[in-house]
């Protein structure tokens, strides 16, 4: 058993010898009873308790808790469920083949995924129910798992002390049918229905093993969404298929689904749109994407409510790409600077806000002015401010609209814009409409 | 660091009713103004009519102080030197002028339980008109959207944001609302309906001078209606008077309108009534005592 595994067992001995013994002679007496004696966990911990004059009753035998209720890195913990299923892996430990078991266990509170790390010490059965004690979570994508590990012990009990619910089994808290703009980071059970707008196959390096992964862009009628398919579905562009059991991971606060083997990939023929029309990025809120962390090829609008500073004629190091002062890179020193332009907007639409990053070429394009014309303005001004000046007074308090991919940090938002409009919508027409709803719920 | 705060789009009428502050407890942490309708303001974004703009400082020390309408009311503005950017570009305004004003919210408070809101700008510039009337727009969808969360909390035993979110506010209106909901009793949501409803018609050209009209023409005796259409003719005369006697863009001196308009048969008193109403309306403005002026 590890260390650290162990370690809240020797603060909870402590605890009920209320600190008369010192925890080094506590670990002693534990590696004693584990190591020589080879007693349970249990045991052991009575053992000693007792030994030192304290009371044994005072130990938390294992709390025992419902599946439901399991967190993310329980310690130590007790679990009366029914194993659902048994699968046996062969895995490589320090160069030693070894044998484990992995699959669901559940209670009336809900399924979980268990891994027991040592087959042999563990006869679990499909369909019976036993009392596994000892047993620790960790996360995995999000969801805990238990892990049956060298100190955990099971006991069988009576079929019947466990009755699972109707429509078990399920390996995650089911988040089942979900549209593509409500995917969220750590979702698992997810089921979508998409189409595939593009794909390609790539070989990944997952901890030292090849893989060959699918991957490419989902869409539904709310927007797209990255995949990863762990496994050869055949898999063509513009399928539509329904996807079952798969999960959610994010890359800088952008969800994307991933599902592998043990999810379920079904080629449906509803009425769907068309690749052309999931094609269209569809709008979002700034504040919906706040919520979600972010997306791909989202459509906003907002108002530029400040320009920053860094935007408007800028210079780069040659080697790095850093923005550089003075023809002084920080990491390169003296450098033959290159010119560019670009945009730093704040972009706010009363509810959420969102720093939109502008490249050169739509820079160019909404300023109506060349990174040459730009230098040359500079250049006359004796002052490349001048050009951040330009585009503030362009674009401040102007309604914008935005499509790109939007990323977030602990700073916040910020979008990669692909493509920008600057103008005033039309009123009239929307506040006349907005007039009619009102008065006719009056 | 902290995220940015959101720039709320808020109406004077709304903004200056309120009476509730949130200040930061620790060093450098926000402070807010909570309006009645659950805002909880740190910065703010507001697009009006300056309608006048002061030096009340020194030239060494300036401090600007300006007005800006909007179609309910009222929004205090003030620039001093630690302001350098926003003062100066307030003197370089030549008022009336359509103004977009990003800022912080501001509080002044000359005895214990009386709260005055003003805006301290961060950056302010001259906008157009059809800006102008995007942010009337925009500002009354997101009224509206406080307003329906202010229902759903009302709707709620212990109103708590975490439930206000699942429904689908934002996180700091669902704070702001249950904040706001304890403080602001007796709030009259219907006052801010009609307030959205008003602004709402102030974008439509065809309610720009009827606004006035009672809303169902029918039900009202002919010769009232005779007689408001007859005002509103009054008050169109009155503008073209105010317009022609402004030679030098600075206003129409009072006492040319009083003669002027003598002509077309409209005393004094009546001239009153009807440059109240314009008023009202926020057609005209006095830009200094006893000179009014175009909008």
């Amino acid at each position: 058993m590890e260390k650290e595994e162990l370690a809240p067992h020797v603060s909870e001995i402590s605890r009920v010898l209320k600190g008369k013994v010192e925890e080094s002679e506590i670990w002693k007496e534990l590696d004693t009873y584990l190591n020589h004696y080879r007693v349970s966990l249990e045991t052991a911990k009575r053992g000693i308790v007792k030994k030192f004059g304290g009371d044994p009753s005072a130990l938390m035998i294992g709390t025992r808790k419902p599946i439901q209720q399991l967190g993310l890195n329980e310690q130590s913990v007790d679990i009366l469920a029914k194993v659902i299923t048994v699968n046996e892996k062969d895995i490589e430990v320090d160069g030693k083949q070894k044998s484990i078991l992995y699959g669901i266990i559940g209670d009336d509170s809900g399924t979980i995924p268990y891994t027991a790390w040592e087959a042999d010490r563990y006869p679990l059965r499909r369909g019976e129910v036993v009392l596994i004690r000892n047993a620790y979570t960790k996360e995995w994508g999000g969801q805990p798992q238990v892990n049956l590990g060298t100190r955990a012990s099971i006991e069988q009990q009576p079929e019947e002390s466990v009755k699972l619910p109707e429509g078990m089994p399920r390996a995650f808290p089911d988040a089942g049918e979900v549209k593509i703009s409500d995917l969220q980071e750590n979702m698992g059970g997810v089921t979508v229905t998409a189409r595939i707008l593009s794909l390609e196959k790539r070989e990944v390096d997952v901890s030292g093993e090849k893989r060959i992964v699918h991957s490419g862009i989902l869409a539904d009628e709310t927007g797209k969404v990255q995949f990863s398919a762990w496994y050869d579905f055949e898999l063509k562009p513009n399928d539509l298929i329904t996807i079952r059991g798969a999960y959610v991971r994010s890359w800088r606060g952008i969800p994307q689904l991933n599902f592998g083997e043990r999810s379920q990939v079904t080629r449906t023929n509803i009425k769907f749109p068309s690749g052309a029309d999931l094609a269209k990025p569809k709008t979002r809120s700034i504040g919906d994407l706040e919520r979600i962390g972010g997306g791909i090829d989202v459509l906003v609008r907002g108002t530029v409510v400040e320009v920053r500073k860094g935007s408007g004629l800028i210079f780069r190091c040659p080697e790095c790409n850093r923005v550089v002062q003075k023809s002084s890179c920080r990491v390169h020193g003296s450098v033959q600077a290159q010119p560019d332009l670009r945009i730093k907007a704040v972009v706010d639409d009363g509810i959420a806000t969102m720093t939109a990053v502008i490249s050169r070429k739509l820079t160019e394009s909404i300023m109506r002015m060349s990174l040459e014309e730009s230098m040359r303005l500079a250049k006359e001004a004796m002052d490349p401010n001048v050009i951040l000046e330009k585009i503030d007074e362009k674009l401040f308090a102007q309604p914008i609209e935005l499509e790109g991919n939007v990323t977030s940090d602990e700073y916040g938002l910020m979008m990669i814009v692909s493509s920008a409009r600057v103008s005033v919508p039309e009123v009239r027409n929307e506040a006349g409409a907005l007039l009619n709803q009102l008065e006719e719920s009056e | 660091m902290m995220k940015r705060e959101v720039a709320w789009r808020v109406f004077a009428a709304e903004y200056n009713s309120s009476s509730m502050e949130m200040k930061g407890e620790e060093e450098r942490a926000p402070s807010y103004i909570i309006t009645p309708l659950g805002a909880l303001i740190n910065r703010l974004f507001v697009i009006g009519v300056m309608t006048d703009v002061e030096n009340m400082g020194t030239t060494e020390e300036p401090m600007w102080r300006g007005r800006i309408s909007d179609p309910t009311g009222t929004f205090y503005v003030s620039a001093g030197q630690y302001q350098p950017e926003a003062a100066l570009a307030m003197s370089k305004i030549k008022p009336p002028a359509f103004i977009a004003v990003i800022g912080k919210s501001r509080t002044y408070s000359p005895e214990e339980g009386t709260i005055y809101v003003s805006i301290r700008p961060e950056r302010i510039a001259a906008v157009d008109e059809r800006m102008r009337d995007h942010w009337v727009l925009e500002t009354c969808k997101l009224t509206l959207e406080r307003i329906s969360a202010l229902e759903d909390a009302l709707e709620m035993e212990t109103p708590s944001a975490e439930e206000m979110v699942k429904l689908g506010h934002g996180k700091s209106l669902a704070e702001g609302v249950v904040k706001s909901l304890p403080h602001y009793q007796g709030l009259e949501l219907d006052r801010y309906r009609t307030m959205v409803v008003d602004a709402l018609r102030y974008l439509i050209p065809e309610y720009r001078i009827e606004a006035e009209v009672p809303q169902s023409v029918a039900e009202v005796p002919e010769e009232i209606e005779e007689e408001e259409k007859e005002d509103i003719d009054k008050e169109e005369k009155v503008l073209g008077i105010i317009d022609k006697l402004d030679k030098k863009g600075k206003g129409a001196p009072w006492d040319e309108i009083v003669e002027e308009t003598g002509k077309s048969g409209i005393d004094k008193s009546e001239l009153e009534e009807l440059t109240n109403s314009l008023l009202d309306k926020g057609l005209i403005y006095e830009p200094v005592l006893g000179k009014m002026k175009r909008i």
